[in-house]
């Protein structure tokens, strides 16, 4: 009997709380110009150094503008990011980033913002279109993949030769990778008398799938001298390989093997200080933190803003290192 | 309570704070003090802790993850183990999603789709836990690696069917009801109830209790060992999927690796709750307070903002502070001989 | 005079319930002490606590004239204590000398065993016990019996104070038992002081020096051997006098069939066994140790297949019946092995008294239990089987002395009235009033109609019980003889192996 009665409680507890949380969607949106935000803001994961870079940029940009910060890290699970976002919401803050897990699993957090009334900003990933509101802060993996893969066919095309190439591929499942892998079809197509793409390495975004792959391509097709990654995290995996082959060559030696990359992490602000990559295109992880706060700024100000803000990033390389290097994330963490 | 009650509680008193902590230990209602004690002693510097709003969101959390672990309480009473429930709620919650998807389900748009696709995932949480009911009385496997094998299996199976891609655009008809607090709530109250019912009141409940103390001796006192085991997998299977339905509406997307997380909360929810990983002992309404007092922890630990490995650690510490008193109190139990 | 021990007014409770109340005795150096009691008297209690298996509330002991008072059993054995166990504490894996030794091996730098020199010592230990087996068998390889040589042969290598014997022959053979007797006579002619606990309580005044007899948590009576008789124990022991071992019987056997085995068989196990079971009739099976008997209780019963032959119930074969289904027919089956197959021992009292008869109790259709109609079953059937007044409903099984276990194992078979009852050593470890007890029950069972099959070692008890018994030797019916037929030696000739008379 005891036992049903705990369940009575646990009852009328949901219905009572069920009732409130339709009264707090009616909250009021800011006044413009106000000082003391909260942000929460809730991270999928931490266990790549972009990750880390992007937090480290959102903290430094809210203490910039003088604004108090909650932070989370759902580590993988999406239920619990769910939570996250309710935390925060219960804790009245007054707007949200978020790095959810992929692009659907999102959609319930938004709504919760969207009931209520808490503007909420996604960064780095957007989430699949649906009738929740959102502003999302992605780099233009297309423009800049494609521009990184022209920069690097220009480099071939000095030595006149066509080049065997390889491309590794990310997740599909993950708009980012997409986007990443048409931005270098589109670059290849018209110069394939440069570029000759022998190998499509499906990597999933895995180290270990990464190499393996690296490895049986490199001795079907032992004349590749052109390699593009899609993520710099996979840089590693890439180096080792070549190494193994005995094709890991600085520019300038004839035996180097192009090699171009996206992201701009450390790793490959330390291969192109040494010769060894050739360009990559940089997220501008400032530029997003930048947006991302603005955006909830804006959005509580009762502005118009775009559900899809892109980050137009730019392509590094060993002309432009010196100049650009404080803009890319990579070098700073290296610095650090 | 009952007087199948497995725990003796003495009416002879003795004095002494001994005897008043060994009450305590074996009190039923022991972890749920502890539930009141930790809010009370958090509330005053944790913002938002006993606002309703945040209630509403623990008990939100807290329901998908109790109906799994009541699943698990039948299983361990009767002195087995499911390692296989989070696999279960992802498998279900690829299933359902990809008979029901709008964008790209099998039944997409049919006025059945959301009907159908819940009798698939409850077909499917049975259906593994047949499985593994097979496996344990048939083939004379030992639960655990049984289980963990099936967790390995139908994990991968999931993972397969999507080609490890989400499942978005659920029915909105799924995904509001099936979320919503109250249908929820009502949900688990019912189910918790009708276990209740058949471990603390049914023919059922004692011969899960006695095959669990002793399977040898409920063997020759004509317990139906092989049907029972066989029908507490099913029902473990079931509990699982209807966990991964309520898992898969709150996050209105299929997802093979959404229960993935969830097992070391559900099995030490459990134990927290005082039901033992040696068989016989165990109840409805001491799996739910573990449940509570872990999900309370959890979310007043987030609420402070704390690290999620921080969380994982004090998490950690509850459970196996819960493991040690477990100890104490079969202890006690034998000392009182 | 020295004594060896002395006990001086020791208390005991358990959750507030005495169950030692101020014992006191002495036991002289070199002299062999017999300690008898019901169970449920506190005797296991007092070896516990001289063992440092519990501590006393109150009292005090000496050892050789030190006091005694351990915290662990460790220290107990230190002090030089040893028990010979009821159930023997001996790996069955290791050999006997790594079983002696396995707490002190003698060893070199310190890691590696020395193994010469524990079989070395191992022998001489074991001649001293009268076991001609070499040190290296392991122990899986020997009989109970010598098991037992084994046990005291450990209790030897570590220069013992005191040897506690522990209800040592209740799975012996006859000739077993023999041995055991001679070995502890030899160690009383070396100076060795014992403690004898029995429920047999000839074995008793023939093997001890003096006695003492423990009634309810007091000695209700101790001295010199030649004192005591037999009948004087029981009456003091029971604290009335119990003018038969053995009820009386009212009905006999009636002429129609209740139960049959038709040429059973099992390859190794049993061989062509047939029987006919009549209503109302008590049939005895008698036979040593691995003569088949309990085998062929649990093929009956359905708990181990059986390749050749058939059982029948009421005139219908059992065929492949699950023991659930020959439940429900009417058959039921008291387990020698009452720990392991007759009671959940962490369970409580009502929830094993209640495990076969559960059905007869549940409403249809979530099979809820009628709790008031159980309760008051419950009742009833403690009352019919005279369970311990103090125990409560919800108390667990495990805490009940030997023979309230027991009953409570026959209490839930008596609720779903069988016709076909099968005991298999119902009265093992069990004090002479549950003895009496159970007696009863099986005698009142029968003249209600149903068939017995009682398998025991004891053959003084099918000589008292039994319309009719059974001889096994080997996995096969040897003899078969009727009251008024009934021999002691017959049954014996037939027991044993046959080359001992060729």
């Amino acid at each position: 009997m005891k036992a049903l009665t705990l369940l009575l409680c646990l009852l009328g507890l949901a219905l009572v709380s069920s009732c409130r949380k339709s009264d707090s969607s009616a909250a009021t949106v800011g006044a413009p110009g106000e000082k003391n935000l909260t942000v929460g803001v809730s991270f999928e994961t931490l266990q790549t150094e972009y990750w880390v870079a992007g937090l480290d940029a959102i903290r430094a940009e809210l203490k910039a503008r003088h604004y108090s910060m909650l932070e989370a890290v759902a580590d993988g699970d999406a239920n619990r990011q769910l939570e996250q976002v309710k935390n925060f919401i219960t804790r009245k803050v007054d707007g949200i980033i978020l790095v959810p897990k992929d692009a659907q699993t999102c959609l319930p957090m938004i709504k919760a913002a969207n009931a209520a009334g808490i503007p909420i900003a996604l960064f780095n990933r957007p989430a699949e279109p649906s009738s929740a509101k959102s502003v999302a802060v992605v780099a233009d993996n297309f423009a800049l993949t494609r521009e990184t893969a022209s920069y690097l066919i220009g480099l071939a095309k000095k030595s006149g030769e066509q080049h065997e190439a390889m491309i590794l591929l990310g997740d599909l499942g993950d708009i980012n990778a997409v986007g990443r892998r048409d931005g270098f079809e589109a670059a290849v197509k018209g110069n394939e008398s440069i570029i000759k793409v022998v190998a499509q390495v499906p990597t999933e975004w895995s180290q270990e799938k990464a190499q393996a792959g690296v490895v049986n391509a490199l001795q079907s097709h032992p004349n590749i001298r052109f390699i593009f990654t899609s993520s710099d995290f996979l840089l590693p995996s890439i180096v080792s390989a070549l190494k193994s082959a005995g094709r890991y060559k600085p520019a300038g030696d004839p035996d180097h093997v192009l090699l171009g990359g996206f992201d701009g992490d450390a790793t490959a602000y330390g291969l192109l200080k040494d010769g060894y990559l050739d360009a990559t295109g940089v997220q501008d992880v400032y530029f997003e933190a930048k947006q991302a706060v603005q955006a909830i700024v804006d959005l509580r100000a009762g502005k118009d803003v775009p559900p899809l803000i892109q980050d137009p990033g730019f392509v590094i390389h060993r002309d432009n290192l010196t100049a650009r290097s404080s803009q890319m994330w990579g070098a700073q963490v290296s610095k650090r | 309570m009952e007087s199948g009650s497995a725990r003796p509680t003495t009416t002879r008193l003795l004095p002494g704070a001994a005897e008043f902590f060994g009450r305590l230990a074996q009190s039923d209602y022991l972890v749920l003090g502890l539930c009141v004690v930790y809010l009370a002693s958090f509330a005053p510097f944790t913002p938002g802790l006993l606002s309703l709003e945040n209630l509403g969101n623990l008990l939100q959390s807290l329901l998908p993850l109790s109906i799994a672990a009541l699943g698990l309480t039948v299983v361990l009473i009767i002195g087995g183990i499911d390692l296989s429930i989070t696999a279960v709620i992802g498998l279900t919650s690829v299933i359902g999603a990809k008979m029901m998807s709008s964008s790209h389900g099998w039944l997409a748009d049919s006025a059945f789709a959301v009907p159908a696709a819940l009798l698939a995932m409850l077909a499917c949480g049975a259906a593994v836990g047949a499985l593994n009911g097979i496996g344990v009385t048939v083939l004379k496997l030992p639960p655990f690696i049984l289980t963990l094998t099936t967790m390995m299996a139908v994990s991968g199976f999931a993972v397969w069917l999507t080609k490890s891609r989400n499942i978005g655009g659920l029915p909105e008809g799924f995904s509001s009801l099936w979320a919503s607090l109250w249908f929820a709530t009502l949900l688990t109250a019912v189910i918790a109830a009708l276990l209740h019912l058949l471990l603390a009141r049914s023919v059922f409940g004692r011969w899960c209790q006695a095959i669990g103390f002793n399977s040898r001796a409920a063997r020759v006192s004509g317990v139906p060992i092989q049907g029972m085991t066989f029908a507490v997998y099913v029902i473990c299977g079931v509990c699982a999927a209807v966990a991964g339905i309520l898992f898969t509406a709150q996050a209105e997307t299929g997802s093979p690796v959404l229960g993935q997380r969830v097992l070391l909360d559900v099995l030490g929810a459990t134990v927290l709750g005082g039901t033992s990983l040696f068989g016989g002992r165990g109840k409805i309404h001491w799996t739910l307070c573990g449940v509570l007092f872990l999900r309370l922890v959890d979310n007043s630990l987030n609420l402070l903002s704390l690290s999620i490995f921080t969380i994982t650690m004090v998490k950690g510490g509850v459970i196996l502070a819960a493991a040690l008193l477990d100890a104490a109190r079969s202890r006690l139990t034998i000392s009182r001989k | 005079m020295t004594f060896a021990l002395e006990v001086r007014g020791i208390e005991k409770s358990f959750s507030g319930v005495p169950v030692l109340r101020g014992v006191t005795f002495a036991l002289e150096a070199g002299k062999t002490l017999g300690l008898v009691g019901e169970n449920g008297a506190g005797k296991s209690t007092l070896m516990n606590i001289l063992g440092g298996g519990v501590q006393a509330d109150a009292g005090q002991m000496l050892l050789g004239g030190v006091s005694h008072a351990p915290r662990t059993p460790a220290d107990a054995a230190r002090a030089g204590v040893a028990f010979v166990h009821q159930e023997l504490n001996l790996f069955p894996n290791l050999t006997i000398a790594e079983n002696i030794f396995l707490t002190a091996f003698p060893t070199r730098s310190g890691a590696f065993i020395r193994y010469s020199a524990i079989y070395q010592r191992t022998a001489e230990l074991l001649r001293e016990v009268g076991l001609d087996t070499p040190p290296d068998t392991p122990v899986e390889n020997l009989s109970t019996g010598q098991r037992q040589l084994v046990e005291i042969a450990k209790a030897l290598s570590r220069d013992a104070r005191i040897l506690i014997f522990d209800e040592p022959t209740s799975s012996l053979s006859a000739r077993e038992c023999e041995q055991l007797f001679k070995v502890m006579g030899q160690l009383r002619r070396r100076g060795l002081t014992m403690i004898y606990i029995s429920h047999q309580l000839g074995d008793v005044l023939r093997l001890c020096d003096s006695v003492v007899v423990l009634r309810d948590g007091i000695v209700a009576g101790s001295g010199p051997t030649r004192e005591f008789t037999a009948d004087r124990l029981v009456v003091l022991m029971v604290g009335r006098a119990l003018t038969q071992l053995y009820p009386s019987r009212r009905g006999s056997a009636r002429s129609e069939i209740v139960f049959e085995a038709r040429g059973l068989g099992e390859p190794r196990v049993i061989h062509d066994i047939s029987f006919a079971l009549r209503r109302g009739e008590i049939l005895g099976v008698a036979g040593l140790m691995g003569a088949g008997r309990s085998e062929l209780a649990r093929i009956l019963f359905g708990l181990d297949p059986h390749s050749r032959g058939a059982v029948f119930l009421e005139g219908k074969a059992l065929h492949r019946a699950s023991p659930t289904e020959r439940i429900s027919r009417g058959l039921a089956f008291l387990t020698e092995d009452r720990r392991h197959e007759g009671l959940c021992l962490d369970a409580s009292i009502a929830d094993n008294l209640m495990l076969v008869a559960l059905r007869d109790f549940a409403r249809t259709p979530l099979k809820l239990l009628n709790r008031a109609m159980s309760r008051a079953t419950l009742q009833k059937i403690r009352e019919r089987i005279r369970l311990n007044q103090n125990a409560r409903d919800e108390q667990p099984v495990r805490t009940l002395s030997g023979g309230n276990q027991q009953k409570v194992v026959l209490g839930k078979w008596l609720l779903v009235q069988p016709r076909v009852l099968i005991l298999d050593e119902p009265t093992r470890g069990v004090d002479v009033g549950a003895k009496f007890e159970i007696y009863s029950q099986i005698l009142e069972l029968a003249d209600g109609g149903a068939g017995i099959l009682i398998i025991s070692s004891e053959i003084e008890e099918l000589l008292g019980l039994c319309d009719r018994v059974l001889v096994m030797n080997r996995g096969e019916i040897r003899d078969e003889l009727s009251r008024p037929e009934f021999d002691r030696e017959r049954i014996l000739q037939s027991a044993l192996p046959a080359e001992l008379f060729s």
